[in-house]
């Protein structure tokens, strides 16, 4: 089985487990219990990841709120900062193509008063600056837009995009859960006032993430969605998960530490991937711009094949479709994008990762245009692009 | 995974595609349209009371496939009798295809009602 599917999860790097594994039976104390050793040892751990955590995306160690991972960050940031600016203001702005983790917060938020503007984006996934700046007002609370979309690995202007929701007094929020470990993303340089990561896509462990808060100048204060004990300044209480937070940290380490020579690596991969799709398959399209995306995204529709009939036959090889989470219904960021409902049902997203080796990608090439070949060849009459 | 084995094994491997060329003892069926999203054709080449060659093509999901492949592959050799006696109900049962899957079984067993129906004289 060769797995192609790294935006989806990413295995947890041997270095990170290692890191891990004292904390569960060893060094198994409770960070909040002040008066032995066992709980400074956790709490030391858990400071410590939180550097290597504010080090990857320049943050201070204050800054930075851990949760169980980036759903919980997001709820956190959009509720926590529709809640602290109510009565102030009543509109939020997001994008269409955005993680149901940032949708549906803020449709719940839409749902209990709250006006709510989705922006669309342009057929390369982008959104468009001139009409975010429209959309913002001074009743405007929260902007949230995605630094990297997890289909199509489209990176948004967020720096630009910031600016223009500081402009009018709004806070700025980016789901960073793809972009973090992968391109450089500085919380200063982008100006950004909150920021949800999560370690399992950096290889890290699954459930544990963290939110950046912004305390510097523009100061964030959101409202607590859980309580219950004040942990992590009152943002979020509940028993740290060490082990979790540890691996986190030592993950944020190694993806500051390797970043730039993975993101060669994992490029050349993708850009040989779609090399070698588009030799031996015409009826091929690229979803979404090839200029700012994700090093290791390559999102493809092919003319001509029923994307379930695809997936199925993609026996040995990990890859999602257009229909991946809501199976028979087309991913709603390729038809933002402009897709027919069969072209983005009949899409595949590779996710290129650090594991990822040269033969993986040519079987891939060889898999894919081969299946693709022989769901044509099944079909009634000569497909149609 | 929500398929049988039954299914994945066809769609993987599939088995008898293909069209026969029309002419004396050969009947073509087709079931459904492309903007539906399903297209199922049947051919059959009958000698006597027997079908003796049955080749299918198919645009659709693994359902469709499976269904298309499982029903050529009960038509090889079969009687006309046994042929005219297939039904729908048999295919998704033997493919344990879900409740919403049923209908491309049963475009597949229209496409080979129409194939042995258009079947030229000898």
């Amino acid at each position: 089985m060769v797995y192609l599917d790294h935006h989806a999860t990413t295995p947890v790097d041997t270095r990170v487990l290692e890191s891990m594994l004292p904390f569960f039976a060893e060094r198994f104390g409770n960070a909040a219990s002040k008066h032995h050793a066992f709980g400074w040892a956790a709490s030391d751990a858990v400071e410590q990841a939180r550097k290597q955590v504010a080090r990857l995306i320049g943050a201070g160690t204050r800054d930075l709120v851990f949760t169980s991972g980036a759903t919980e960050a997001n709820n956190l940031a959009i509720k926590g900062a529709a809640q602290a600016r109510r009565g102030e203001r009543d509109h939020l702005v997001t994008v269409v193509t955005e993680h149901q983790a940032v949708l549906d917060p803020m449709r719940r938020l839409e749902r209990d008063g709250w006006r709510l503007t989705v922006l669309p984006v342009a057929s390369s996934g982008v959104i468009d600056l001139a009409e975010l700046e429209r959309s913002v007002t001074e009743r405007t609370a929260l902007v949230s837009v995605m630094a990297a979309n997890n289909e199509i690995g489209v990176l948004q202007p967020i720096a630009e995009a910031a600016v223009r929701a500081h402009a009018k007094g709004a806070w700025f929020h980016t789901d960073a859960v793809q972009a973090v470990g992968k391109v450089p993303f500085d919380v200063d340089a982008l100006d950004v006032d909150l920021a949800s990561i999560t370690a399992h896509k950096l290889y890290g462990p699954k459930g544990a993430g963290a939110l950046y808060v912004r305390r510097k100048g523009r100061a964030v204060k959101l409202a607590a969605q859980i309580d219950g004990g004040g942990h992590e300044r009152g943002l979020r209480s509940g028993t740290l998960n060490v082990p979790g937070i540890v691996g986190l940290g030592r993950a944020a380490e190694i993806a500051l530490a390797e970043m730039t020579a993975e993101a060669q690596r994992v490029a050349g991969f993708r850009d040989r991937l779609l090399e070698g799709l588009r030799a031996k398959t015409d009826g091929m399209s690229v979803n979404g711009g090839m200029t700012a995306r994700l090093p290791g995204n390559l999102n493809v529709s092919f003319a001509g094949v029923d994307g379930e009939a695809l997936m199925v036959s993609l026996d040995d090889l990990a890859v999602s479709s257009g229909a991946a989470c809501t199976a028979a219904e087309p991913s709603h960021v390729l038809v933002a994008l402009g897709l027919s409902r069969d072209r983005a049902l009949a899409s595949l997203r590779f996710g290129i990762g650090r594991t990822t080796t040269a033969d993986e990608v040519e079987y891939a090439v060889t898999k894919v245009s081969e299946v693709v070949a022989r769901l044509r060849a099944m079909a009634p009459s000569q497909w149609c692009a | 995974m929500p398929y049988s084995d039954e299914v994945l094994r066809r769609v993987r491997e599939p088995q008898r595609v293909g069209t026969l060329t029309a002419g004396a003892g050969v009947g073509t069926g087709e079931s459904g349209t492309l903007a539906h999203g399903t297209v199922t054709r049947m051919s059959v080449r009958v000698r006597g009371d027997r079908i003796v060659e049955a080749r299918f093509k198919v645009f659709g999901c693994s359902a469709a496939i499976a269904s298309a492949s499982l029903v050529a592959e009960w038509l090889e050799g079969a009687s006309l009798d046994a042929a005219a006696v297939l039904t729908a109900e048999r295919v998704a049962r033997a493919l344990q295809l879900a409740p919403e899957r049923e209908y491309v079984a049963r475009m597949a067993i229209e496409a080979a009602r129409e194939a042995l129906a258009k079947v030229e004289e000898e």
